[in-house]
């Protein structure tokens, strides 16, 4: 290598390394971090002395019933994200790019929208819509003429989770949308054009054109979706209360925040929600493997 | 477009469009449109009606207020305290009531002689006031809500450290990945870019929950816990997956010889960023900077657990905390939500079509 391209090898690296290094030090070391502290007997009360322990924590984790609670909300909220969000954003975008609606540009904003609001503002909002005598319940009394009527959803730990994952579709559906949309419009109108002229019916185009053309862009949503369903931290913490009703309510990531940074008796709070947090990507992981296996096998399907 | 079949198609679509895409808007304006005129609600009138317009605090040229004593939660201001017996301390009878939450503190020698004569326990009619007085308390009760937000959540330091992370870090997620962006995409060394732009892809895969422990325990150690900082930091680093995904592809969009002109001239290749590179990336400089100044603004966990100070909190945890703190006083909690949410709605109108660009070009990689 000669000098000059030293030269060229130092400018190289004195423009990339400021950003990567803080991207790095933040974003991807915690990563490594979090997985030795989940091996870790690390206590925050007793000062820094780091034992190995194996898999202890993660043995706690299994036999923990308040892991399994908020795994199987979780669950919900990735089926909310996949036969939900992805679905009825695809619907939406579909409506708008057949130009089947005018104002297309205020419906497609006023979709879009929710996602550029604060969860936590939304959550405040949505959980004083539906609190006692709120206006959810106002609304209800007045249709049923029965003033004692209330809204219970939100109370009862069997459907807690339906008006979460509502305000999870209307919330977030708007990015998918958006991203449909953006591939549909991207799409051939010959290829449209030719398969009405062999005489298919519009839900013939829709099934058979269209969406085999966006099974790549609903592939990659799907992942960007199971990779942000574990995000959806705020909004449920914000739409419940503090106790029984966010427990109800409890997905990975707020049993993570419990853990590591409310239960302050837990000498293990640290290394025990590390596991929990290790246990979020390791799931993510294997879903979007899986929705990566499914669409690969639909794909096929196809073919033959 | 004039097949009949598709004609057909079109006369069942139309409606249930329509019907879904309304009913959609209408799900997400009503909330918000409700949102913002209860703000301007006393609590006993949301009480009495949650759907009615704000009315008493408007029409409040009638109000009665009682000569109170002051009692011990009362915290009353310096003027007052040093010269107790010169001032007369009045109640709203409208808004909560007995609870000397909304009160007023009258100089007793401006005041009509009769006024100033009355007694612990007796009414005043504010049209009894002079001009100069019942003007403050008339424009007072217009914004009660929201003075009450700002001055009793301290909202006012939590908008400015909102203002000071969305900006700061963002202007740094901007100009370090606008860096990476021209290294990668136009100097000459494959093989590092493939690696650099893998390992900043994976950012795309790692959330704020799956690394907040370490975080947290990091920044401690660094002694940046509860500064703004640290939050700053932190907040251009999570920026950078993003950011670097739309500048390198826009990056590598620039005509080359642009940049080998202004190599030939013996500029430095950071004199050469700055001049060519910089001014003409500004299309996706401004699609960046609203995407991540939106995000930052509303992001919350990263601030809960790492900066809730109350010097250092951002106003999404301040919201919070104050809902939490205030839970009967649901007008003060609507106006806290409204000074949350105008200022992303106000750049979400403004900037629609770019954000959505953005959005588009951030989600789908090549």
């Amino acid at each position: 290598m000669n000098s000059r391209d030293k030269r060229k090898l130092i400018t190289y690296v004195g423009f990339v390394l400021p950003g990567l290094l803080v991207y790095l030090v933040i974003v991807a070391y915690p990563i490594i971090y979090s997985v030795g502290l989940s091996f870790s007997d690390f206590n925050p009360n007793r000062g820094g002395n780091w034992n190995f322990v194996g898999l202890e924590h993660y043995r706690t984790m299994v036999d923990d019933p308040n892991f399994w609670h908020a795994f199987k909300n979780n669950m919900i909220v990735v089926a909310v994200l996949a036969f939900g969000q992805i679905p009825i954003g695809f619907g939406l975008a579909y409506i708008l790019y057949r130009r089947l609606v005018r104002a297309r540009g205020f419906f497609q904003s006023m979709v879009f929208l929710p996602q550029f609001l604060s969860p936590i503002v939304i959550g405040i909002l949505f959980r004083r819509l539906v609190g006692a005598d709120g206006p959810v319940a106002r609304l209800m009394q007045m249709v049923s003429g029965d003033p004692s009527r209330q809204f219970m959803m939100m109370l009862k730990a069997e459907t807690v989770m339906i008006p979460v994952g509502f305000a999870l579709i209307w919330m977030y559906t708007g990015f998918y949308m958006i991203i449909f949309l953006a591939n549909l419009q991207k799409i051939d109108s010959n290829i449209v054009e030719a398969a009405k002229i062999d005489g298919a019916t519009e839900p013939q185009i829709f099934a058979r054109v269209i969406v085999p053309i966006l099974s790549g862009t609903i592939l990659v949503s799907t992942i960007l979706a199971i990779a942000g369903s574990l995000k959806g931290f705020d909004l449920i913490f914000a739409l419940t209360t503090k106790g029984l009703m966010r427990n109800n309510a409890m997905v990975l990531p707020i049993h993570m925040y419990q853990t590591a940074f409310e239960d302050y008796t837990n000498p293990m709070r640290f290394a025990y929600g590390a596991s929990i947090s290790n246990a979020i990507v390791f799931i993510s992981i294997v879903l979007i493997l899986f929705s990566n296996w499914v669409s690969r096998r639909v794909s096929d399907g196809e073919v033959n | 477009m004039s097949d009949a079949l598709e004609r057909k198609g079109f006369t069942v679509g139309k409606p249930i469009s329509y019907f879904i895409l309304i009913t959609w808007a209408l799900i997400t304006i009503l909330p918000l449109f409700w949102m913002s005129y209860s703000s301007f609600k006393s609590n006993e009138e949301l009480t009495r009606d949650i759907y009615a317009f704000p009315k008493d605090l408007f029409n409040n040229q009638d109000d009665v207020y009682m000569v109170i004593e002051p009692g011990l939660g009362l915290l009353l201001p310096k003027a007052v305290r040093a010269a107790r017996e010169d001032y007369m301390v009045i109640e709203s009878t409208t808004v909560a009531p007995t609870r000397q939450i909304l009160v007023h503190y009258l100089y007793r020698s401006d005041l009509p002689p009769e006024v100033a004569s009355r007694q612990i326990g007796d009414l005043v009619n504010l049209n009894e006031l002079p001009r100069h007085m019942f003007r403050p308390i008339n424009r007072y009760l217009m914004g009660y809500n929201y003075i009450s937000a700002f001055v009793r959540g301290e909202l006012t330091m939590k908008f400015v450290n909102s203002i000071i992370y969305a900006a700061v870090s963002t202007f740094a997620t901007v100009f370090l990945s606008l860096m990476i962006g021209y290294a990668v995409s136009k100097m000459n060394f494959p093989k590092l870019s493939a690696i650099v732009i893998g390992l900043i892809g994976l950012g795309y895969l790692i959330s704020t929950n799956s690394t907040i422990i370490p975080l947290f325990l990091m920044l401690t150690k660094m002694g940046l816990i509860n500064t703004r900082i640290g939050m700053i930091i932190v907040y251009t680093a999570f920026g950078i997956p993003m950011a670097t995904l739309l500048t390198s592809q826009f990056i590598r969009g620039l005509p080359d010889s642009l940049i080998e002109s202004a190599e030939i001239d013996g500029a430095s290749q950071f004199r050469a960023f700055l001049s060519i590179i910089v001014p003409m990336s500004v299309p996706v400089i401004i699609t960046i900077s609203i995407i991540a100044a939106l995000g930052t603004w509303n992001e919350f966990l990263l601030v809960l657990v790492l900066a809730s100070s109350e010097a250092t909190k951002s106003l999404p945890v301040g919201v919070y905390s104050f809902s939490s703190l205030t839970s009967t006083q649901l007008g003060w909690q609507l106006a806290a939500l409204v000074i949350a949410t105008l200022p992303t709605m106000i750049v979400y109108f403004s900037f629609t079509r770019r954000i959505t660009q953005g959005v588009v070009a951030g989600a789908v990689k090549e």
